[in-house]
């Protein structure tokens, strides 16, 4: 990949800066091999014996991706060849014609002109034929090189399971015979879908945990990747808005990673968090990027949800929250896109602009079914009824919400609650 | 590759006069089907199976077989016919299989048929 001028290797860490270089191209080149050879598990083979070949080399082309890429296909060739050799003649590498000579060296002079593929591959690992559990797990190893191990840890699974969930998408791919094309533009809507589908599931997963604390997720490794996935995403279709929006959605909850937990280790609630510590920069991509979404005038769900955290970032200028513009946005994610949680947020809102009376009122006549006695539940409920002076009866309910055992982060951020409400 | 798509489908729909209209839908859009898998060229075969109540399934339990009345699957919904087509990839088989017409509750199956010359 391109160098930043000035970016001279011998003074900087060279091995880390190669290591960054290949993690950089990765996504290209594995999109490039696997369109090509038609295989996933080939394509990220191919891809680790060109690096191989290349830290053999000791230097470093002008253009990385370029040279991993030819010659990671000939790698793969060889492979076939190989493999042909022992089973019959092997003919089917014929297709796969390259010149003769097994020399790497000459491929320096020789950068094939790169197709940008990876949108291809993107759409390959987020198939809507694929188990949805499966999608985000297929793209951070494909895409982003995430070893299995790393990837379980994320999802919180034992490693085999991860492992199995893997291999059963790939031999998905490979034995239903999932198409390797680009999908014609029609069907490019419920293709997306599926793609912001899988970054909005791993993105739950980042963040069910206020403050990243459990175990795995220290720092917000995964909420770092899907960040990745998400940024690739909108620059690959930057004139479809939804793909904008889930880029500013994901960039505006990393903004605010640095305040989510207090120094003691306990989550701190968005409306008590220090604005200080919110990335600024990140802030005023998110912003930039829901602009450019939004001159498209064709409105969605992660359109909205991405405008809601951004009116709550504009705290950070003027200390004050518009809570009219909030209960609005989640009035319309209700439309769009109802459920539980998106209505208890909304009455949470309601609080805000009417009061916690009326919200109550509001709560109390939703059908939440199920989700009745889940924590989310409890919490909002608890905060109303503290809102409204009611104070027994929301600490019953922050009792209730500390015995469904949540996470470190939250279990004390509750507990604190808890004992500032004894003390009344 | 070959593809098997397998029409589940609640029979039930089609029941009565108001039924039988639907039927005539339901027909009519198998015929747009076949029409254009007849003028791609390429093979497909497909048939309409009689109702579930017709149905004789030889149940195993443990490798021992036992003749039962009805079909396999205890579900609303019914195996009521399939086709078998031939394309390049899941993709476009599941183009085709979307214009299977089905007026109520159901599904279709797409599967990939085993391929001959891996035998």
């Amino acid at each position: 990949m391109a160098r930043a001028p000035g970016d001279t290797h011998a003074v900087r860490d060279p091995g880390a800066s190669f290591a960054r270089d290949l993690a950089d191209a990765r996504p290209m080149v594995v999109a490039a091999l696997s369109a090509h050879l038609r295989d996933l598990d080939a394509a990220e083979e191919a891809f680790a014996e060109a690096c191989a070949a290349l830290s053999e080399t000791g230097e470093t082309p002008e253009n990385l991706a370029g040279w991993l890429i030819t010659v990671g296909k000939r790698k793969a060739i060889d492979a076939i060849r190989k493999r042909g050799a022992q089973q019959r003649a092997g003919e089917s590498a014929a297709y796969l014609e390259h010149p003769e000579g097994g020399d790497m060296g000459d491929v320096i002079e020789l950068p094939e002109p790169i197709a940008d593929e990876r949108l291809r591959l993107i759409f390959i690992c987020c198939h809507p034929a694929l188990a949805l559990d499966a999608r985000a797990a297929l793209a951070l190893k494909v895409i982003c090189g995430l070893p299995v191990g790393e990837i379980a840890r994320l999802f919180l699974v034992p490693e085999p399971t991860m492992y199995q969930r893997i291999t059963r998408a790939k031999a998905k791919i490979r034995d239903a015979g999932v198409s390797f094309e680009l999908p014609p533009r029609k069907a490019w809507d419920e293709r997306i879908e599926a793609v912001l589908l899988t970054l909005e599931l791993a993105y739950t997963a980042a963040y069910q945990d206020a403050g990243g604390s459990r175990p795995g997720n220290e720092g917000g490794e995964l909420a770092e990747e899907i960040e990745r996935l998400a940024h690739l995403l909108a620059a690959l279709l930057p004139g479809e808005p939804e793909a904008l929006g889930m880029a500013a959605l994901v960039t505006l909850a990393r903004s605010r990673e640095g305040a989510r937990v207090d120094e003691a280790g306990a989550m701190v609630p968005l409306s008590k968090q220090d604005t200080a510590r919110w990335d600024l920069e990140r802030i005023e991509r998110a912003r930039v990027w829901l602009d450019e979404a939004q001159s498209f005038e064709r409105t969605g769900a992660y359109q909205i949800m991405a405008a809601i955290q951004l009116t709550q970032s504009r705290r950070l200028f003027d200390g004050k929250v518009d809570w009219r513009s909030i209960l609005a946005l989640y009035e319309a994610l209700m439309t769009l896109r109802p459920g539980p949680i998106v209505a208890l947020n909304r009455v949470l809102a309601l609080a805000r602009v009417a009061g916690e009376e009326r919200a109550l009122e509001e709560l109390e006549a939703m059908d939440l079914g199920a989700m009745e006695s889940a924590r989310p539940v409890l919490v909002a409920r608890a905060h109303l009824l503290e809102g409204a002076g009611r104070i027994e009866e929301a600490l019953g309910l922050l009792n209730r919400a500390i015995e469904s055992d949540p996470a470190h982060a939250e279990r004390l951020y509750l507990e604190n609650w808890q004992a500032r409400l004894m003390r009344l | 590759m070959q593809y098997m798509l397998l029409i589940n489908e609640d029979e039930s729909v089609y029941a009565g006069e108001e039924g039988a209209a639907l039927m005539e839908k339901t027909l009519a859009g198998h015929m747009k089907l076949i029409e254009k898998l007849s003028v791609s060229g390429k093979e497909w075969s497909g048939n309409r199976l009689k109702s579930g109540s017709t149905a004789t399934t030889i149940r195993y339990k443990a490798g021992e077989a036992a003749l039962h009345d009805g079909p396999f699957a205890e579900t609303h919904e019914e195996l009521g016919g399939y086709y078998i087509v031939e394309t390049d990839t899941l993709d476009e088989a599941i183009e085709l299989a979307r214009l299977i017409p089905v007026p109520g509750d159901g599904a279709v199956e797409i599967r990939p048929i085993w391929p001959d010359e891996d035998m």
